[in-house]
């Protein structure tokens, strides 16, 4: 593999995307309560480049960084690509440096960590210090942790944790927060710390690395620390936790340590979600209890702001969702040509293209994604044919709407494990974490004749000879159109 | 005066004329703002009775019309002790 030279930090990141055109620097100040979520919200709305918010009311010293990966531009700038690259560019690039050999972290001495520089223990410990942003007006707090990793360590199996689970400030001391029973903090917490009313210790990393924060909300198999490794092509750079045997990247912005309480519960939400709504109500919610805050001299806040299409919620997830599931097809020896979630479904549907190589491959399409670990995550498959491009959503709804039988096509799985967050469900179902799927199979069926029972497919690339097709391809523009890019 | 604010499911969660064990976030300016405390208190929609200013959103964080007064009697620390 060629070196990679990835952003490092997000500092490196910032100057990259403000170099390419992709962040703007804000110097006027800038409310933490509602404006700055409402400015990161329209960049998002418009696709616009990121905001980098340099004054902040009430919080000299600080900045925020928004939006950080709610266009693809940045998403190939966070991997060190061209920001022109094209999204099938980036996915191939991102299934080639996760199929490799995992690269594991080291451990830096704690004075060469700039996440060290200020360190608030004690009585100095107080949220309220950070410039924790309402994020949307209504929300049911300022939210903390809206682009980080919550660090976690399994106590007998060793393996390490960083997941991207929503924080929302309760008071100075207190977070709380959303972790869905199927994520691996909420398995950890249900596996072995609730049952013994043990608390776990826990590390926010807040202003991370493009690739961190990439990993941390990516459902990879592979742990995260190995993951942003492997991304970036070294050594993830950690350093020890003040209060706990924790590690967390030396040079993120923001450090909060704790433990989260088995027996103890505060309010959460509602928070605008990457669905586009407000869905799961507030509710008594897992609790962390905050021992120790560590930053780095102007320290940056990094915010996300989900809500319509498109943010980094959709964006990246769908993207990761997606690329995963096509490593897990590939896995069991399914021909497909690739698999593609758009962000606008805000990572609902997967669109699966695939060789029809014999019957029920759908279907078994359909049970790998729902029955993986990353299910719960989206509600609909559709499979499309080989010569389908599952990018090209015109396509793909041509398929859906000429092939797929509404009797035989479509197939629905009940009781399967869903969100508290689909605004379709209904309340009972939120509640539980109830799902239902379906799959719309677009697929010709195998036993269908060829030639005498397969409907023709008339487009120009399907029913003209080649000669003609060249003909008038290069004789376009002199019968008077202009020139097609 | 203060001024809080309460996230309910349910109106009848602001029962009035009794003691009530709610949690409620301060909205006086400053850098606590929309911090949260657990209290025990009295809530009227008769807005001078008492001291403080109530308002409240629903679930999803809607705001509701109906506007209250509210008196903290105290704060319930809920916490358990070997967190503090
Ligand atoms: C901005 C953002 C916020 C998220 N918030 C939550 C959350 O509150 N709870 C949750 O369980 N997952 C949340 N997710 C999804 C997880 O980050 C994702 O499932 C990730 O893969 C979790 O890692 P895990 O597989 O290690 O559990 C969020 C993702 C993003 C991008
Ligand atoms: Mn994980």
């Amino acid at each position: 593999m060629s070196k990679i030279s990835a952003p490092r930090s997000n500092r490196e990141f910032i100057e990259a995307c403000v170099k390419a055109g992709d962040a703007v620097r804000i110097k006027q100040e800038v409310d933490w309560e509602n404006e700055a979520g409402a400015i990161v919200r329209r960049a998002c709305e418009l696709g616009a480049a990121a905001p980098f918010m340099e004054k902040i009311k009430d919080y000299p010293g600080f900045s925020y960084f928004g939006a950080p990966l709610s266009t693809y531009r940045r998403m190939a700038i966070s991997l060190g690509m061209d920001p022109a690259s094209t999204l099938p560019e980036i996915g191939k690039e991102y299934l080639a440096r996760t199929n490799g050999e995992p690269i594991a972290p080291v451990t830096i001495d704690r004075k060469d960590a700039p996440c060290k520089e200020n360190i608030l223990l004690g009585a100095d410990v107080d949220l309220c210090k950070l410039p924790v942003p309402l994020v949307h007006d209504g929300d049911g707090g300022r939210y903390v942790g809206t682009w980080h990793a919550v660090v976690t360590k399994h106590p007998v199996r060793g393996d390490v944790n960083w997941g991207m689970y929503r924080q929302m400030m309760f008071d100075g001391r207190t977070m709380s927060g959303a972790v869905f029973p199927f994520s691996d903090l909420g398995k950890q917490l249900s596996e072995y710390y609730l049952p013994r009313g043990l608390s776990c210790p826990f590390a926010t990393a807040i202003g991370l690395s493009p690739l961190a924060a990439m990993a941390a909300c990516a459902p990879s198999p592979i742990p995260e620390p190995e993951l942003v490794g492997m991304l970036s092509g070294e050594p993830a750079r950690l350093v020890k936790c003040e209060t706990n045997d924790l590690e967390v990247p030396a040079d993120a912005e923001i450090i909060i340590e704790g433990e989260i309480c088995p027996d103890y519960k505060v309010e959460e939400g509602p928070f605008g979600e990457y669905t586009g709504y407000r869905t799961s109500p507030r509710d008594f919610r897992v609790t962390f209890r905050v021992n120790c805050i560590t930053y780095r001299n102007n320290a940056t806040m990094t915010i996300s702001n989900m809500g319509v299409p498109q943010d980094e919620g959709q964006l990246l997830r769908s993207f990761s969702l997606g690329l995963e599931l096509e490593k897990l097809l590939r896995s069991q020896g399914i021909p497909v040509t690739g698999v593609y979630m758009h962000p606008r479904s805000t990572h609902h549907m997967m669109i699966v293209g695939v060789k029809p190589a014999y019957t029920g491959i759908a279907q078994q399409i359909a049970q790998l994604a729902f029955g993986s670990k990353l299910g719960p995550w989206f509600h609909m498959v559709m499979v499309v044919d080989d010569q389908t491009d599952i990018y090209n959503w015109d396509e793909v709804y041509h398929a859906f709407c000429t092939r797929c039988h509404p009797e035989n096509g479509i197939h629905i799985y009940r009781n399967t494990t869903g969100t508290p967050l689909y605004p379709f469900a209904t309340p009972h179902e939120r509640k539980y974490s109830i799902g239902s799927k379906v799959l719309f199979d677009c697929l010709w069926p195998v036993d269908w004749d060829k030639t005498n029972d397969v409907p023709t497919l008339v487009s120009f690339k399907n029913v003209y000879p080649k000669d003609i097709q060249e003909r008038v391809l290069a004789n376009w523009t002199t019968y008077g159109y202009p020139e097609v890019k | 005066m203060n001024q809080w604010e309460v996230f309910v499911m349910d109106m009848a969660e602001l029962a009035e004329g009794k003691d009530i064990e709610i949690s409620i976030r301060t909205l006086n300016p400053g850098v606590q703002k929309y911090t949260y405390k657990h209290v025990r208190a009295q809530v009227s929609s008769s807005l001078d009775k008492f001291p403080d200013k109530l308002q409240v959103r629903m679930g999803r964080g809607q705001l509701s019309a109906a506007k209250f007064s509210i008196k903290v009697i105290e704060e319930i620390r809920r916490l358990p002790p070997q967190y503090s």
